[in-house]
């Protein structure tokens, strides 16, 4: 999958759980620069994510997570 | 006049400054401070105080060694630090600047100057101080009754009410909580993972470097309970105090994430969820858990429960509170003012000499929440509803406010909540607000913590466990509740949400 595709079903889930509709996500894009994207919804986030692509991530791995970017990463190596 | 490490909790530190100066006081973002570094900035800071009148001291929250080193610098100056929060809206910080009266606010990052525009208060930033050459500071003439901190907590009106901690509160409350049988030295590593403008975040900084220990914070990009989970592991921490929020937000990795180093488990902050504890075990083979209770008016903790790994006292699932620190007293009452016996639920009274004296400038605030006995003994009421067993445990019930009455039966909300809980298998949390409609009347609406489902096996679920009357009038699903400053649910903006 592009990661430009990816980013669109991103958007969707952002979107959908913050209840925000002006959210467009990049690759460089950060908890920090999205309203409401707090600890609380990216237990949500990643939740809907998991459901999604049918993936787990584990508890090391979320926490290396560090901007979108690494989120499309890690779910493409996960999909392969 | 020589000043004892074991009453007083500055000359605890600058001892332990002293002899531990090499060793590590502090790791910030991965990045290792001294006893040495730490105090020459305390140090060159107080000589930045001790030009000054003024005796409140603003500082700016922030995760940085600056900001830790101001408040040693302002304790050993005999001043009084209230804290500012970048992310509190301008009106609340305009409103405890205002109220406080800060002569001077000490920052850091760029976005840490923020006394609003009206109060002429002194900023000074600490980005080009440099540390003093290391120098010994005993505090010798400090009045104990000067205040060491105010923390302001908000006030159901609206209004943050300011509670001025003395000295002489924070040395009682010291005097206590060295007591309570730890068994820790200078080689522990303990966390620090709340807010400063939360007054946990006092013991967790300061206790620590009574014992030339280490403390480690949480970073603040990023999520916040990843974060203390992360910290806790990666730097194999020996001991922590968390928010249960904490518990409950790591609920999905519970498997993955262990902490055999870990020996002190204190939960604190909010009521802890005994059957999420449980689950929770597994993860902390070696650590006891001990349940610290206390309003901000009284210090920081007040009263303690070591949490069973078996047959945990407590009520509708929060954990037990315990016994009260030495030297504080306590009474369970009646709405009527009358002393209840075991078993009786009350409000919870304390007494002792961690109280503080009134709220800041508040007179009318703090006639409210204190009572003399007939002894001329003060107690400050908590608001809190408890009811003391046969051993003398508090048992805690939930707030006072938590408590309604519909068709003339008393319900505590707690109970409706407990048993939604268990219908989820502990997996997700539950609240139940009392909505008052137009003629008075007052309706419960059940607020759960997850995605929008089927309402019919609950239901059904809380009709064969619930009396009628106790029935939520309407059930929400919200995926995260909303939370205060202090990793507590926000009950008030939870209510603005769904009444909206």
């Amino acid at each position: 999958m592009e990661t430009t595709e990816l980013l669109e079903i991103l958007n969707g889930i952002f979107r959908k759980v913050l209840k925000r509709d002006d959210i467009t996500l990049t690759e460089g894009t950060t908890a920090h620069d999205v309203n409401g994207w707090d600890s609380l919804t990216n237990m949500i986030l990643i939740s809907e994510i998991e459901n999604k692509f049918g993936i787990r991530f584990s508890f090391r791995e979320i926490v290396k997570l560090k901007n979108v970017g690494d989120l499309c990463h890690t779910i493409k190596n996960k999909i392969k | 006049m020589k000043i004892k490490n074991d009453t007083d909790i500055l000359a605890a530190i600058v001892q332990a400054s002293n002899c531990y100066a090499t060793r590590p006081a502090m790791v910030l973002d991965d990045q290792t401070y001294s006893y040495q570094d730490l105090f020459g900035l305390a140090g060159s800071i107080c000589e930045t105080l001790s030009n000054i009148k003024e005796d409140i001291i603003g500082i700016t929250a922030e995760n940085r060694m600056e900001t830790y080193a101001s408040i040693l610098a302002v304790l050993l100056s005999g001043k009084t630090y209230v804290m500012l929060h970048p992310d509190y809206p301008t009106e609340r910080n305009h409103q405890i600047a205002k109220q406080s009266g800060i002569g001077l606010l000490l920052y850091c990052g760029e976005n840490g100057n923020i006394v609003p525009a009206d109060i002429s208060t002194r900023c000074v930033s600490l980005l080009s101080h440099r540390p003093s050459p290391y120098s010994i500071i005993i505090p010798y003439d400090i009045d104990p009754d000067v205040p060491a901190y105010i923390i302001f907590t908000s006030g159901s009106t609206g209004e943050p009410k300011g509670v001025p901690i003395s000295r002489k509160n924070l040395n009682a409350f010291y005097k206590a909580y060295r007591t309570l049988g730890w068994e820790l030295d200078e080689n522990d590593r303990m966390l620090q993972m709340f807010e400063l403008t939360f007054d946990v975040s006092v013991v967790s900084f300061l206790y620590p470097l009574t014992l030339g220990a280490c403390v480690y914070t949480v970073p603040q990009k990023g999520m916040k309970y990843l974060n203390v989970l992360d910290v806790m592991e990666r730097h194999r921490l020996t001991f922590a105090a968390i928010a249960p929020s904490v518990l409950r937000l790591s609920h999905p990795y519970f498997r993955e994430i262990s902490f055999p180093d870990l020996r002190y488990l204190i939960v604190t902050a909010e009521a802890t969820d005994v059957n999420l504890l449980e689950e929770f075990r597994s993860c902390i083979p070696n650590a006891i858990v001990i349940n610290l209770y206390g309003p901000t008016e009284a210090t920081i903790y007040c009263t303690s429960y070591v949490i069973p790994p078996e047959g945990a006292k407590h009520h509708n699932g929060m954990a037990a509170i315990g016994k009260p620190f030495q030297g504080m007293d306590y009474m369970i009452v009646s709405p009527s003012g009358k002393q209840l016996p075991a078993g009786e639920t009350g409000e919870l009274w304390i007494a002792g000499p961690q109280l503080m004296r009134g709220y800041w400038g508040a007179p009318e605030k703090t006639a409210e929440c204190f009572v003399t006995d007939p002894s001329g003994k003060l107690y400050y009421r908590t608001g809190d509803l408890c009811q003391a067993d046969t051993d003398g445990d508090i048992i805690y019930c939930g707030r006072k406010d938590s408590q309604v009455k519909i068709q003339g039966f008393r319900i505590e909300l707690g109970e409706i909540e407990y048993h939604v809980k268990a219908f989820y298998k502990h997996s997700c949390n539950a609240v139940v607000l009392p909505v008052y409609t137009t003629d008075g009347s007052c309706e419960l609406h059940l607020a759960i913590e997850k995605e929008i489902e089927d309402t019919e096996n609950l239901e059904q679920y809380m009709q064969s466990h619930l009396p009628s009357y106790m029935l939520p009038k309407r059930i929400h699903f919200i995926p995260c509740f909303p939370q205060n400053n202090s990793n507590k649910i926000d009950r008030y903006r939870l209510l603005k949400y769904i009444t909206q």
